[in-house]
């Protein structure tokens, strides 16, 4: 049976004023005026709302929606040891902003970034959630450490992700996912994240482990990732939509998330034209236990735009299954 | 004329201006009376430039709010979408291009004839590139990302051609999204040419934030007569690779770091424009911040910019420049 995922950010307000509580919230926290106490209460009813909105556009699998991070880089960097968070750096090709974590020393796990959200998410979700986590070759590759050799510092971060991931089994999540946007930058380094994989995977226990590559395609290095110790591969299919000939001419042993839905752009996409090319794929991709998700995080989008991309995963999937 | 002082394009809104548009946008006041305001802050910019003695002046762009939107929202084809995140709880709106982009008149020239009215000095007019507008708005129309930017560029060179025939000497293309795309550098170069192409105004593009050392190779080959460069928030890291590859058009070396609230002393900023007289002939350099001063309080836009010009008339009567 074909599902459906989301890939893990979701936009934290709308354009209705009932929907812009968070951003009320924030701005009163910062005057002083909001307790920190009341700011995590509101936080916590947006998770709450967000995953409701996920469930009620047809996504089996959502998250937490990412609600809580300030950026997907300092939000793990704020919980280690030997990083500190610094300045304002543009994430990727979006026009938006992370703080950037600049490496001092030894990079260690010193609490859970996400385990305790995930615990509090997972008791409102009303059905399985999906954990998601910044890779250790994109935290060490977006962040500022000058002089350190690069394997050594992913490495680190893979021990500290590591752990973080046994803090989220710990918690009860049995559905972690493992973002890499950067390897689509840099596919040469694909060995540095296939050594990162192998230390994640070993603290995975019973738990589903999915790998997510998005912002571009990984033609190249298909075969590498197919070959990874995880039990699902996300792919961004429309930044990176090159790897949909890899995928037609290698195919994939582990089932996939199949980014489809353009999840940077507000341009309605064709869930009839997606599916009859997934469909393509039938006998190259276990495609019956695979996913339909957008191609990355959904919130560069804006609200209703999200709700809507949400449905089109729906969609797509149902065509897709109809197809198979 | 050496070392010509000038600016990047905004500066911060006065309070009571601020406050007028939160009310405007709530259909608290009527367009009338925000007018008048914004004219009452342009007015004072102005002055301001003038008394300082900056050479060439930018009108501040307190009429605009977001830099893609304000031309988003004056072309047809074009909407603007619903809130999305930058960061923090920061949030802005981004054009959407729903169908063939076209001018239904000139955008920003009867501001700048307006504005020009107020000086002699030559006011700068003020554009944002076609690259930067196709890479910040969503994208429902048309099939590719160049043609999108081509479309741009189409009625951007319209807009250019109006406001030099209302009398614009200098033109800036603002194309801060210029580095965010290696692979597309030939893009900004064929956009932007066809937005300067046939143009006798002085054309200038401001570029800011990124990775410049893959960008460095496409200075010289951008077809502008100026390009405009934030140096002073990357600590002049950039200056050695101008020794390796001479720049053969103008520059406008930002000496004035505009992310930070502290007021630089004359002695930095002299410091600054020293180091980029080894690189640049004293004709060919321009003194100015590293970007728009939008971000900064009126107090600190006004100092930093008083210690910029200070800077440089010390500068200018040390070496006996005129
Ligand atoms: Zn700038």
């Amino acid at each position: 049976m074909v599902s459906t995922t989301v890939v893990g950010s979701y936009p934290r307000i709308g354009d209705a004023p009932e929907e812009q509580a968070l951003r009320r919230a924030i701005a009163k926290f910062d005057e002083g005026v909001l307790t920190e106490k009341e700011l995590r209460k509101i936080e916590r009813s947006v998770v709450r709302e967000v995953i409701q909105e996920q469930r009620a556009a047809g996504i089996a699998l959502p998250t937490d929606g990412q609600v809580t991070w300030y950026d997907s880089q300092s939000h793990f960097a704020r919980h280690l040891s030997g990083v500190e968070v610094d300045g304002l750096v543009r994430y990727f090709d979006t026009n938006t902003y992370y703080r950037q974590p600049v490496v001092g020393g030894p990079v260690r796990w010193r609490e859970p970034s996400v385990a305790d959200e995930w615990r509090y998410a997972s008791s409102v979700a009303e059905g399985p959630l999906k954990a998601v986590v910044t890779g250790p070759y994109t935290l060490a590759s977006l962040a500022k450490a000058d002089g350190r050799p690069k394997p050594e510092l992913v490495g680190e971060f893979a021990d500290a992700i590591a752990k973080e991931v046994r803090a989220l089994r710990g918690a009860g999540a049995n559905r972690i996912q493992v973002d890499e946007p950067a390897i689509t930058r840099n596919p040469q380094d694909v060995a540095l994240l296939s050594q990162s994989l192998e230390t994640i995977a070993s603290e995975k226990g019973k738990a589903w482990l999915c790998l997510f590559t998005f912002f571009g395609d990984v033609a190249g290095i298909l075969d590498d990732l197919t070959a990874l110790p995880v039990d699902n591969l996300g792919l961004d299919l429309v930044q990176g939509d090159r790897t949909w000939k890899a995928l037609a001419g290698q195919g994939s042993r582990v089932p996939l998330t199949l980014g489809v839905i353009d999840a940077r752009n507000t341009r309605r996409d064709d869930p009839g034209r997606i599916a009859k090319a997934a469909v393509a794929l039938k006998g190259k991709v276990p495609l019956g236990e695979s996913y339909v998700s957008p191609s990355n995080g959904l919130e560069f989008l804006p609200r209703g735009k999200a709700r809507e991309k949400l449905r089109l995963v729906a969609d797509t999937a149902k065509l897709l299954e109809a197809g198979l | 004329m050496s070392l010509l002082t000038t600016s990047v394009g905004s500066f911060p809104k006065p309070g009571y201006l601020t406050k007028a548009r939160a009310q405007h946008s709530r259909d608290e006041i009527p367009d009338e009376a925000l007018r008048a305001l914004e004219e009452q802050a342009t007015k004072e910019w102005i002055a301001f430039q003038e008394d300082l003695g900056i050479d060439i002046l930018v009108d501040g762009e307190q009429y605009r709010g977001d830099m893609a939107t304000y031309f988003a929202e004056n072309l047809e084809g074009c909407e603007v979408s619903g809130l999305v995140r930058s960061y923090g709880n920061r949030y802005y709106k981004k054009p959407v291009v729903t169908g063939e982009l076209r001018r239904e008149g000139p955008i920003t020239v009867d501001w700048w004839r307006w504005a020009q009215g107020l000086t002699t000095r030559p006011l700068k007019g003020m554009l944002t590139g076609p690259y930067t507008m196709m890479d910040w708005s969503f994208n429902e129309h048309y099939a590719s990302r160049e043609d999108l930017a081509l479309a741009f560029a189409k009625v951007l060179h319209q807009e250019a051609k109006d406001l030099e025939a209302a009398g614009a000497r200098v033109i800036q293309i603002d194309e801060p999204a210029l580095s965010t795309r290696t692979d597309e550098l030939d893009l900004v170069v064929k956009a932007l040419g066809a937005v300067t192409r046939g143009l006798s105004a002085k054309t200038i593009t401001h570029t800011c934030y990124g990775d410049y050392d893959r960008v460095f190779p496409y200075f010289n080959k951008l077809p502008v007569d100026q390009i405009d460069l934030e140096m002073s928030n990357s600590g002049l890291d950039l200056l050695d690779r101008f020794r390796r590859d001479p720049l053969k058009k103008e520059i406008a070396f930002g000496v004035i770091d505009v992310h930070t609230h502290v007021v630089e002393t004359e002695p930095q900023v002299r410091e600054r424009i020293e180091r980029a007289l080894e690189f640049f002939a004293p004709d060919k350099l321009y003194v100015d911040p590293d970007c728009g001063l939008k971000t900064r309080t009126v107090e600190e836009a006004k100092e930093k910019l008083r210690v910029m010009v200070n800077a440089t008339r010390a500068v200018r009567e040390a070496r006996g420049l005129r």
